[in-house]
């Protein structure tokens, strides 16, 4: 049971690390908290669902349609709503106020428009059946998810290492008034990043069915507490630390349900607890942010 | 002289007493509820409520209720609140209702845990709680006469049905082993605890597996691995509809096989799950046998067929609630409601507890026969135990299989 925890606990990780991976991305380039996160990421699932049930659409065909329309629905809001909480006194905070107040009314709308009831995607659409990895059972829709979430980890890291635009936003990562001070487009960088960010929420909930069981628009807040818990394991502001920090989760969790089952909704908050307390820095700390 | 005046303060004061007696009739009865809109128990709320106001506007379209105390009919005012699945929420609004609204009748939310907070708030305000499905065991108790549940039976009794037939068909047929895997709350904890103690009692059947995981688990793929480990004949899995359609997804994704699998939504809510679980998932999965699927003789209100109608027609298919147990446990409050108003003496409390309690036994409805525990526990309504077998090619139907004297089908049990 021990080394089935662990390795369904390894895949299911990565799949956390695609919840986390956008959140953290714009904490490190504009220092802020989006608590909509998870209300993005409910939308992607909302899309997916409708693509399908409306058009007949492929899930992983729905995934590329999302990352289109999700990046063009983050590009404005970024300018509507982020430049002008960066020039706030203390945009940390109002960003926990603004983007939670945003995700209440991301999951009023959809609960008026939609209704509460659970919604889901077949499960055949990504294979029925178990897939055996080192003799554990694991379903094959989270072999799905796992290589998108390591498709996304690649791609954002040949994003911020191998083009010029990354190399901007590694900058405004950095230090955002000196990225200013050398002419650098802070805010386009910034709501390119942005957009990426709104797009990976969005890949994710499209997979959300097939790991949670199905879509519900309160799921956001919960979404978000994980999600949180994931990035501050990591390293808050290190985009690739998220795959250290899903991972952690991700095998953590599998325990808790092993060995103490009763106990692993706290796991989310016992691992922030332990990490701000032990190395609030993050696993990888400012090291590697800064490398 | 001072005899006279006497005689006629005496005259005096026994008027005024009757005056007192025989208050006004009010210009409308004031029933106070609470649903959640949003939030993890909304898909078993809201039916409850779209059934409730069902009733209501069917009974003010017929101009009211007969209420016994002033010997006419009023029409109902709703006051609902949405507690979005807070227990905090809740237990303001239980507060508000009572103590601003000045409520006639109070009607719980949905579930055990929403009605958990409403039960203690209730009996400080001795204001009589209709509670709709809040089965939990700990809120009855013989020191508080103002709660009496309505439309499903108290937890601690509920499943002994899907322990005797393991015990009887299921021995039978070799099963020796079952593990028990809940959701850690009032609802499905009690439930859990009972059937442990059942399966302890009758000692045929072997626990092998035996944990709570929180009711926010969504999912269950290692703890399906890890049950398998233990190779049980039966499999009980007791949670709520978002538990259930992770559980049953995983089940089939892990392509583990049991010999008797149970799921409590699968039939209560089974068209919410068969949506998002699919057919073959559910093929020959175990589970309650609600009245949204059983058809009871009914002597007060509507058959199940008259109010799936009447459901279709209100709510039509593709509006935002589903039709299920839930739907009939709502109209069903709302029955007890109209017969309780119709014979109570008052609208005092205890008068509203005593024309409820007289119902006992004798209130047969499309939910069964309403029977009460001297307190408040429903033991009467007893859903008998199910199977989802094939029908056609793409669908499923729904058989009672246990207690011999409620079925309509015949048991399957996996090899």
């Amino acid at each position: 049971m021990l080394i089935g925890a662990i390795i369904a606990g390894i895949v299911f990780g990565l799949y956390y690390t695609l919840v986390g991976l956008g959140l953290n991305l714009v904490f490190g380039v504009m220092r802020i908290v989006n608590l909509a996160h998870g209300d993005f990421l409910m939308l992607g699932g909302i899309a997916a669902w409708w693509l399908f049930t409306t058009l007949g659409l492929h899930p992983l065909a729905s995934a590329g349609l999302v990352i289109v329309a999700f990046v063009l629905v983050g590009l404005p809001l970024y300018y509507l709503v982020v430049p002008r909480l960066l020039r706030s006194r203390d945009s940390e905070m109002l960003s926990l106020i603004l983007f939670f107040g945003l995700s209440q009314m991301i999951e009023a709308v959809t609960t008026i428009g939609l209704g509460s009831t659970e919604r889901s995607l077949p499960p055949r659409l990504l294979g029925v059946g178990p897939i055996i990895l080192f003799g554990t059972r694991l379903p094959k829709a989270w072999i799905f998810s796992a290589a998108a979430s390591a498709i996304a980890v690649l791609l954002v890291y040949l994003y911020l290492y191998r083009t010029r635009l990354g190399t901007l936003t590694r900058a405004v990562m950095v230090s955002r008034d000196e990225a200013l001070a050398t002419g650098i487009d802070v805010n386009f960088v910034s709501a390119v990043a942005f957009g990426i960010s709104i797009a990976l929420a969005g890949v994710a909930g499209v997979f959300a069915p097939f790991i949670l069981g199905s879509i519900t628009p309160n799921m956001g807040v919960a979404i978000n507490i994980t999600a949180f818990a994931v990035i501050v394991v990591g390293t808050l502001g290190n985009p690739l630390g998220t795959l250290l920090g899903g991972i952690i989760y991700g095998v953590s969790l599998m325990l808790m349900q092993t060995y103490l089952s009763s106990w692993a909704n706290l796991l989310p908050n016992l691992l922030l607890i332990a990490v701000l307390l032990v190395r609030p820095e993050g696993i990888l700390g400012r090291r590697v942010r800064r490398a | 002289m001072r005899s006279k005046a006497l005689l006629l303060g005496l005259l005096c004061a026994v008027a005024a007493q009757t005056a007192r007696a025989q208050p006004p009739a009010p210009v409308e009865i004031k029933i106070g509820a609470l649903y959640a809109s949003s939030g993890p128990y909304a898909s078993i709320s809201m039916p409850v409520a779209a059934g409730f106001r069902l009733w209501v506007d069917q009974t003010n379209a017929n101009g009211g209720a007969e209420v016994k105390a002033f010997g006419k009919k009023i029409p109902i005012k709703l006051i609902a609140y949405d507690d979005q699945s807070s227990t905090a929420t809740a237990a303001t609004l239980y507060n508000q209702l009572i103590t601003q609204d000045h409520v006639d009748l109070l009607i719980a939310d949905s579930g055990s845990v929403l009605t958990s907070v409403g039960v203690p708030i209730a009996k400080e305000h001795k204001q009589f709680l209709f509670d709709v499905s809040g089965t939990g065991a700990a809120f009855f108790t013989d020191d508080n006469p103002y709660v009496a549940l309505m439309a499903d039976p108290v937890s601690t009794i509920w499943p002994h049905y899907i322990s005797d037939f393991l015990a009887d068909e299921g021995a039978k047929a070799g099963i020796k082993t079952v593990a028990i895997l809940f959701s850690t709350n009032d609802f499905t904890g009690t439930q859990a605890a009972a059937l442990k103690g059942f399966f302890e009692k009758d000692g045929k059947v072997k626990i092998v597996y035996y944990q709570g995981v929180p009711t926010t688990t969504s999912n269950y793929t290692v703890l399906i691995n890890n049950i398998a480990a233990l190779n049980p004949d039966a499999v009980l899995e007791l949670g709520y509809v978002g538990n259930d359609i992770a559980f049953l997804r995983n089940l089939q994704d892990s392509g583990n096989q049991f010999r008797f699998v149970f799921s409590i939504y699968a039939g209560v809510e089974k068209e919410e799950i068969e949506k998002n679980v699919g057919v073959s998932a559910l093929t020959h999965i175990y589970t309650y046998v609600p009245p949204s699927n059983y058809e009871y003789v009914p002597e007060v209100g509507m058959t199940q067929k008259e109010f799936h109608a009447a459901w279709d027609k209100k709510y039509p298919p593709g509006s935002k609630v589903t039709f299920g147990a839930n739907a009939v446990y709502g109209y069903m409050t709302g029955l007890v409601v109209e017969r309780a108003l119709a014979t109570a003496k008052s609208l005092d409390q205890m008068d509203i507890h005593d024309a409820v309690f007289a119902l006992s036994g004798k209130l047969k409805t499309l939910d069964g026969t309403f029977v009460l525990r001297k307190d408040g526990a429903q033991i009467g309504e007893v859903t008998p135990l199910g199977q989802l077998q094939p029908e056609g090619k793409d669908d499923l139907t729904l058989v009672a299989v246990y207690p011999p004297d409620m079925a309509n089908g015949k048991a399957v049990i996996g090899k």
